[in-house]
């Protein structure tokens, strides 16, 4: 397999090694604040990615509702609330060695089936999704899944509440 | 031409706009309620509600199959059928829930009651669809919606514990199953389950051979977290065990059955292809029997030194959800030999672990803590209770006379058939194991002294439910033969088939 160095290469390269490195500072990170900040760091360079998959519209919406929205909201939350800065009992070294074992696997089967079946992809059809097109599916093949969600944010709403009020007077 | 919701027959969505609409009248009703009225009428609207939906499935019966907008909602004698077991597990909880009392939830009783409709909702929306955004719609209200449940009893420090567990691993799940379908839709360009199955067929012995498999493998995944099979079986314990007990029973009924029938869907809609195939027998055949072995064998070893009632029911129905993955492994050779065998275990099940959940609450919550020794010498205080536990237990374990032994016996002969002796002879000795601690129990209640003289308490709604147990029990133990018929005769290879969309009869 041979790689050609264009300018989209580069911009690929650059990118996923962004958000790879901002998913395991995530994980690292001590501090609540810090992971958040890396979440919104891996977050945009996926955008990134979606742009140049040409998936204009799918990269300003992750940017808007990830980049923005949700870690806006995580920062939020966070400086909201109180933290103790807690020092966190380390997990045995057993437990470590499995689960890398474990996920090393995941990865090793994912990356065997990928490099052994490679697809024959043929060229994308450029424009096919517009908004327009793409609203018209939502709300007219996809309307009953659309309305579902919509209850399943209220779950999501009436569960936050409830979980998260504070009982006052008994 | 493009069809939109208002073409279609809405008809036939009956039992799913009376639930939503439920749960949308009853927040709205809690909400003008003052707040020292009792919520109890909240939950026997939703009672009502779910009652009224099984009347509408119960029409519904031998109505041709039916599909809204491209198959994102799909009638069929799958989804009735399943639908029926779905909303009876649902009404069960109901009347658990309105029995236990109210001390449980505390101020959040109208939330518990409409955020079990929404669970519903979810349930139900999972088995009348072939569509995968739809199907993880649907999973994903019904999980939200358990997570909520579980951990609503927030002063506890178990319930948040289990909650949190929940949460965190049924999330793990959701994420290999949007993976698994990323890669369907990926090698299908479509959600569909039917397109998905054609362009399989078309696409098996090329290139993309291995990435179906894959696909496959990566649902199963997080299927088997969510009905709990046993590599992925650590959550259920510690769920079952801090959640409250109707809400343990909602999800080793209710769930667990969504998720079968989810899978069921999935496997034999979509991977349809792969049956013909020689390495569905020699892989993915071979993976499922041994997910089955191994979650029968140790659910039911681990569940020997269990001491805490509700986590042995856990350990339970993990080995019970062994059972029920058995007729799915021998799939390839019979295919619909499945539905008879497995939708009676189902429905037996369904009686069974309802009925002891009910009788584990009202014993352990007399007692104090939640520990077996809580029934010594139940036989002695309430004889009629620790009769019907004795029935339930001895149901569970599979011995004649009770639904679970016609259960077992067809699930042993339909795997026999299909040439899979030693894995019915595990089926066998397990059983034979799970005698040793669901008879521990029934030694604690007719051996051991008794605690105190008194009767255990039970209202008269728990009563009710635990004679709705008993009745299924016996009865099906009895005269298995009329639901056998009737789930034989319903079309199943309806589920294969596309359905129309034309104007209804």
């Amino acid at each position: 397999m041979s790689f050609q160095f264009s300018g989209e290469f580069i911009a690929f390269f650059i990118l996923s090694v962004m958000a790879i490195c901002g998913a395991v500072f995530m994980i690292n990170a001590t501090r609540v604040i810090h992971m958040a900040l890396s979440l919104a760091f891996t977050f945009f360079s996926i955008a990134g990615i979606y742009l140049l998959l040409e998936a204009e519209f799918l990269a300003v919406i992750q940017i808007l509702i990830y980049t923005g929205a949700v870690s806006i909201l995580m920062l939020f939350g966070i400086m909201l609330t109180k933290h103790k800065e807690e020092e966190q009992p380390s997990i045995s070294s057993w437990h470590s060695i499995i689960s890398f074992c474990a996920t090393g696997a995941l990865f090793g089967l994912l990356i065997w089936v990928i490099y052994r079946s490679p697809l024959v992809s043929q060229a994308p059809q450029k424009a096919a999704a517009t908004v327009g097109q793409l609203g018209g599916s939502v709300f007219k093949q996809y309307v009953i899944p659309f309305e579902l969600t919509s209850v399943l944010l209220l779950v999501a709403l009436v569960g936050a509440v409830i979980l998260a009020k504070r009982e006052g007077k008994k | 031409m493009e069809q939109i919701l208002l073409d279609f027959d809405l008809r036939v969505m009956a039992p799913e706009l009376v639930i939503v609409s439920a749960a949308a009248l009853l927040s709205i009703i809690d909400l003008l309620l003052k707040e020292s009225r009792s919520r109890k009428v909240i939950g026997w609207f939703g009672l009502a509600a779910v009652v009224l939906a099984g009347v509408f499935v119960a029409m519904a019966f031998g109505h041709e199959p039916y599909q809204i907008l491209a198959d994102t909602y799909r009638i069929d004698s799958f989804s009735l059928m399943f639908k029926a077991i779905l909303l009876a597990g649902t009404a069960g909880v109901f009347l658990f829930s309105l029995a236990s009392g109210k001390e449980e939830w505390k101020s959040r009783e109208g939330e518990y009651y409409y955020l079990l409709l929404t669970a519903l909702l979810g349930a139900m929306v999972m088995v009348s669809s072939a569509d995968l955004i739809t199907l993880f719609v649907g999973l994903e209200l019904l999980s939200l919606s358990s997570y909520i449940l579980v951990g609503i009893r927030k002063e506890r420090g178990e319930a948040n514990e289990a909650a949190w567990k929940y949460v965190v691993l049924g999330g793990v799940s959701s994420a290999f199953i949007l993976y698994g379908m990323s890669f369907a839709y990926g090698l299908a360009g479509s959600t569909n389950l039917f397109e998905i199955s054609r362009r399989f067929a078309e696409g098996m012995g090329g290139s993309g051979h291995l990435f179906i498999y894959l696909s496959l493998f990566l649902m199963m995944v997080g299927f088997g977290f969510k009905v709990a099979f046993v590599p992925f079986h650590m959550w259920a314990p510690d769920v079952y065990q801090g959640a409250s007990t109707p809400i343990a029973a909602f999800l080793a009924i209710v769930s667990k059955t969504a998720a079968f029938a989810f899978i069921i869907r999935v496997l034999l809609v979509a991977y349809s292809p792969l049956m013909s195939d020689a390495s569905w027998m020699e892989v993915v055949s071979w993976m499922l029997m041994i997910v089955a072995a191994l979650s029968m064998i140790l659910g039911n070893t681990i569940a020997l030194r269990q001491t805490n009632a509700k986590r042995l029911m856990a350990y339970s129905s993990i080995a019970q959800a062994g059972y029920l993955v058995v007729p799915f492994a021998t799939i390839g050779l019979v295919p619909f030999d499945l539905f008879p065998s497995m939708l009676f275990y189902l429905v037996a099940y369904l009686f069974m672990t309802f009925g002891a959940f009910v009788v584990i609450e009202f014993v352990t919550k007399d007692r104090g803590h939640g520990g077996i020794s809580a029934f010594a010498g139940l036989s002695r205080r309430s004889p009629w209770l620790a009769a019907a536990m004795t029935l339930f237990l001895i149901s569970l374990a599979g011995l004649p006379l009770t639904a679970g032994f016609f259960g077992k016996f067809y699930l042993i002969t339909s795997t026999l058939f299909n040439n899979q002796e030693w894995l019915a002879a595990v089926m066998i000795l397990t059983t034979i194991v799970s005698y040793y601690y669901y008879f521990g129990i029934v030694r604690q209640m007719y051996f051991l002294p008794p605690y105190s003289d008194q009767k255990v308490p039970v209202p008269w709604l728990a009563t009710i439910a635990i004679l709705l147990g008993v009745g299924g029990t016996i009865g099906l133990g009895l005269f298995p033969e009329p639901l056998l018929t009737f789930i034989g005769e319903l079309d199943w290879t309806s589920v294969l088939s596309i359905a129309s969309s034309g104007a209804p009869q």
